[in-house]
C-alpha cells in the first residue's frame, strides 16, 4: 500500500476495498508487466475535469495515468468516482478542463471538434452496457458503420465488417437486426464493432452489465482474446470478479486514483474461479520500484497531485 | 459521408415510418397538386381559347360603347349607339378593309317543314365576313340583303334531319313575327366565331344584319316598317335604317400587321366619337368607344384567369407553409426520438456535417417524394378536367421541375433547424438519453 501511503485518508479506503474483493498482501516483489512493446496508447497527465454545477465539482481532480499499448486496464470505482467523465476523455468524446491527454501519440486538446471525433472514429472503440447498437440496421451494416463515417466503399466495408463478425462468432447472423439477436449476440456485434476501424484503444462500459453471468463470462473471454491478440483494453466496471480479469485495475475514487493494482496471470488460460484468487495472491502492488519501469506515471498519478 | 449513403440511409428512416412519413407529405402533396391541376387546366383553358382564333380574325377589331370606367369583357356596358350610316362612313375610311354591324337577335324558334326546335338566342347578325371562307365546311357565306343564313353544326343536328345546304327554315323571332332563311352554307365548327359570341359551342344561326336586324328593329316599333325589299342593296340610304342601331361594330384591317390594325382602329374610333357621326349624338358624357382584337379582348380573359390562379397558388402557397412545418415538426420529433441514434453514431465517428446532412437529407427527400406525388395527383386531376371539359392537353413541363425544386426547397427550410439541432447534440448527453 505504499502507493496510496502518502495520502491517509485514501490509504484506508484502500485498505477496506482490498480486503473485500482481492486481498492486497505485501507485494511478491517486482513484477514484471505484460506490457508490450513499452509503447503508450493512451496518457493523461494531471487531468482536471471541473463541471460548474451551482458551485465547481471536480469529477477527475488530477488524473495522470499511462495505458500501455496491448495492455488490459480495468477501471474500478463507486459511483461519482469518476469512471464514466475518464472514460470519455479517454474516448475523446469530452476534453479535460486541465491537463493533457494522449490517445494514439495525438493530444487531445489541442484537435479541434472536428479532429477529436476523427481520432475518436479511427483510435476509439466503443463498448457499452447497453449494446448501443442502430435499431434499424442489420448486424452488418451496425459493424460497418463506423467506416462509413470514414468515407470508406461499400464493398471493402461489408467485407470487413463480415470478417469481424466471423471472428465474434457471428458469421451467420450478419442479416438479423438488433432485436432478432439475444443480449450477447448484441454485445458481440458491438465488440466486433467497435475492432471495425482498427482503433488503438477498445473501451467498454460494463460490457457484462446487461448480461447473465454465462453471456457475461463468454464477453469476457472474448474481450480476453482481443487481449491475447494484442488489443488495448480498457474496462470500466464495478464488478470485482470482472476487473480480475484485466492485467491492472485502477482504483477511482473521488475523482483522483486511490491507487493501482497490478493483477497477474491475465487471460484465457489462467480461467476463473480459482484462477482469480491465485491472481489475487499473485497480485503485485506498484511499489517504489516499479517506478523505473514504463509504469512511473501511474504511481506518480496516485499519489503526484497535492490532494 | 458520401451524399449517396446519407440518401440511403434516409430512405430507411422513412420507410421505418410508413404512415408518419406519408402523413407528413400530405401537405406538400396537396400544396403541389392544387398548384399543377390548376396551371395544367389553366395552361389547357389557353390553348384551347388561342387555338379558336384562326389567324385571319387577328385583322378584325371588335367595337362597342360604353361608359370609360366599365371594366369587364366584351360588351361589358355596351350601348346601342352605331346607325348603319355610322357604319357605312366607316367602312369608307381609307384604313378600313370592311366594317359591319353585330348584333344577337331574340329568338323564340326555328323550324324546318314540320318539325320546330326552341332556339332562344344563338341568331346573329353580323356582315358577310365575319363568317370566314375558312370556317366553312360546306356551301358560302350569306350575301348581305338576302334572306340567307349560315349555321353550325350544332344547329344543323338539332332537327332529325340534319339540315343541309339549300335547305330553307323559318324563324320565329321574339314577338311572334316569323321570317324565312335559307340555309347557304355551314361552319366546321360549334364554337363562337369571335369574343361576342363567347367561344362555347352551341347552335347559331348567322344571317345579314340587312334585313333581319334592321326587320327587328322595326318590329319593335322603332323605325319606318317597311318591308324587307326596300333594303335591298343597304348602301347610301341610311334613312331607312335609321331606327337600327348597333350595339357592336366589327371593322376589318387591310391585314393583321399591327400598324395596319392601329390604323383602322384609330380611323375608326376617331370617326365614331367625332360630331360627324350618329354615334356621338347618343354616346353621353364619358362614354367612349372600345376597339380590340379578339387576342385583345381575349387577354382581359387572360388576365381573370391568371388572377384566378394566383389566387390557388396563394392558396398553395399556404398548403406549403403549412406541409413545412408539418415536416419541421416531425422532424424535431425524429431528433428527439433518436437522439441515442445520434450518440452512438458520433461515438464511433460521425462528424457534425455527417448527422447534419442525414438529417437534412431525409427532410429533403420527404419534400421532394411529397412534390412527386403531388406532382404526379395535380397533372392527373387537371387532366382529367380538361378532358371533361374538352380541352387540348398541355404539358407544363417547367412545372413539373419547379414542383420538384419547390420541395427540395421545403425540405431543406423545414429540415435544417432540426438537422442543426440533431448535429449539435452532446454524444455524451445522448448516450445518456433514455
Amino acid at each position: 500500500m505504499s502507493n496510496t501511503g502518502p495520502e491517509p485518508g485514501s490509504g484506508s479506503g484502500s485498505g477496506s476495498e482490498t480486503g473485500s474483493g482481492s486481498g492486497t498482501g505485501p507485494g511478491t516483489g517486482p513484477t514484471t508487466k505484460t506490457t508490450t512493446g513499452g509503447e503508450t496508447a493512451v496518457s493523461l497527465s494531471n487531468v482536471r475535469k471541473t463541471y460548474h454545477l451551482g458551485e465547481p465539482v471536480h469529477a477527475l481532480d488530477g488524473v495522470s495515468l499511462e495505458i500501455p499499448r496491448g495492455s488490459y486496464t480495468a477501471i474500478m470505482g463507486p459511483s461519482g468516482s469518476g469512471k464514466s467523465t475518464l472514460m470519455h476523455l479517454v474516448g475523446c468524446l469530452d476534453t479535460p478542463t486541465e491537463g493533457e491527454i494522449t490517445v494514439g501519440g495525438q493530444a487531445v486538446t489541442e484537435l479541434s471538434g472536428r479532429e477529436r471525433t476523427e481520432l475518436r472514429g479511427t483510435e476509439v472503440g466503443f463498448v457499452f452496457q447497453t449494446f448501443n447498437l442502430m435499431p434499424r440496421l442489420t448486424a452488418l451494416e451496425n459493424v460497418a458503420l463506423p467506416q462509413l463515417f470514414q468515407g470508406i466503399g461499400a464493398g471493402e466495408r461489408t467485407d470487413r465488417a463480415r470478417e469481424l463478425l466471423e471472428r465474434v462468432g457471428l458469421g451467420d447472423r450478419g442479416d438479423h437486426r438488433p432485436n432478432e439477436l439475444s443480449g450477447g449476440q448484441r454485445q458481440r456485434v458491438a465488440v466486433a464493432r467497435a475492432l471495425v476501424n482498427d482503433p488503438e484503444i477498445v473501451l467498454a462500459d460494463e460490457p457484462t452489465g446487461n448480461l447473465d453471468t454465462e453471456t457475461g463470462e463468454q464477453i469476457l473471454s472474448l474481450f480476453e482474446d482481443l487481449y491475447a491478440s494484442g488489443h488495448t483494453i480498457v474496462m470500466v466496471t464495478h464488478e470485482p470478479h470482472v476487473a480480475q480479469r484485466a492485467e491492472r485495475i485502477v482504483h477511482l475514487l473521488d475523482g483522483e486514483i486511490e491507487r493501482i493494482e497490478e493483477l497477474e496471470g491475465v487471460g484465457p488460460e489462467t480461467g476463473s474461479g480459482t484462477a482469480t484468487s491465485d491472481a489475487a495472491e499473485m497480485e503485485t502492488e506498484t511499489d517504489a520500484e516499479p517506478v523505473g519501469n514504463g509504469s512511473t506515471n501511474e504511481d506518480d498519478t496516485g499519489t503526484g497531485p497535492d490532494r | 459521408m458520401n451524399p449517396l449513403e446519407s440518401l440511403r440511409l434516409a430512405w430507411r428512416s422513412i420507410r421505418g415510418h410508413k404512415l408518419r412519413s406519408a402523413l407528413t407529405m400530405l401537405g406538400i402533396v396537396i400544396g403541389i397538386a392544387a398548384v399543377i391541376a390548376f396551371v395544367t387546366l389553366g395552361a389547357s383553358l389557353q390553348a384551347g381559347i388561342i387555338g379558336d382564333i384562326s389567324p385571319d380574325d387577328q385583322r378584325n377589331l371588335y367595337g362597342w360603347a360604353a361608359d370609360e370606367d366599365t371594366e369587364g369583357g366584351p360588351l361589358a356596358g355596351a350601348q346601342p349607339v352605331f346607325s348603319q350610316h355610322d357604319l357605312d362612313e366607316v367602312r369608307d375610311l381609307e384604313e378600313v378593309e370592311a366594317a359591319y354591324g353585330y348584333a344577337s337577335i331574340q329568338t323564340q324558334a326555328v323550324s324546318d317543314g314540320d318539325e320546330q326546335v326552341a332556339q332562344g338566342d344563338g341568331l346573329i347578325a353580323a356582315g358577310p365576313s365575319y363568317i370566314r371562307e375558312g370556317d366553312l365546311r360546306e356551301g358560302r357565306q350569306f350575301e348581305m340583303g338576302e334572306r340567307e343564313a349560315v349555321i353550325n353544326p350544332a344547329a344543323a343536328e338539332q332537327f332529325d334531319d340534319p339540315v343541309s345546304v339549300g335547305d330553307e327554315l323559318t324563324l320565329t323571332i321574339l314577338g311572334g313575327q316569323t321570317t324565312t332563311i335559307e340555309v347557304v352554307g355551314i361552319t366546321d365548327t360549334s364554337e363562337g366565331l369571335s369574343p361576342f359570341e363567347g367561344f362555347e359551342a352551341s347552335p347559331r344561326i348567322y344571317v345579314p344584319t340587312d334585313p333581319y336586324y334592321a326587320e327587328q328593329a322595326a318590329g319593335l316599333g322603332v323605325g319606318d316598317g317597311g318591308g324587307g325589299d326596300e333594303n335591298e342593296g343597304g348602301d347610301g340610304d341610311g334613312d331607312t335604317n335609321d331606327g337600327a342601331r348597333y350595339l357592336a361594330i366589327v371593322v376589318e384591317a387591310h391585314s393583321t400587321d399591327d400598324a395596319d390594325i392601329d390604323g383602322a382602329r384609330d380611323a375608326a374610333t376617331a370617326y365614331l366619337e367625332s360630331d360627324e357621326s350618329d354615334a356621338s349624338e347618343l354616346m353621353g358624357d364619358g362614354h367612349t368607344v372600345t376597339m380590340q382584337t379578339s387576342t385583345e379582348l381575349l387577354q382581359q380573359l387572360q388576365d381573370i384567369l391568371d388572377l384566378l390562379q394566383n389566387f390557388i397558388v396563394g392558396i398553395a402557397a399556404i398548403s406549403l407553409l403549412v406541409g413545412s412545418i408539418g415536416i419541421a415538426n416531425i422532424m424535431l420529433v425524429s431528433v428527439t426520438e433518436r437522439t441515442r441514434e445520434i450518440g452512438i453514431m458520433k461515438a464511433v465517428g460521425a462528424q457534425n456535417r455527417d448527422v447534419l446532412g442525414l438529417f437534412l437529407t431525409e427532410s429533403i427527400v420527404l419534400g421532394v417524394v411529397g412534390a412527386i406525388f403531388g406532382t404526379a395527383l395535380g397533372l392527373a386531376a387537371g387532366y382529367l378536367g380538361a378532358w371533361y371539359i374538352d380541352l387540348p392537353l398541355v404539358y407544363p413541363l417547367e412545372y413539373v421541375a419547379l414542383a420538384i425544386a419547390v420541395g427540395i426547397l421545403v425540405g431543406v427550410l423545414a429540415g435544417l433547424y432540426p438537422a442543426w439541432r440533431a448535429a449539435r447534440t452532446d454524444p455524451i448527453d445522448a448516450l445518456r438519453y433514455e
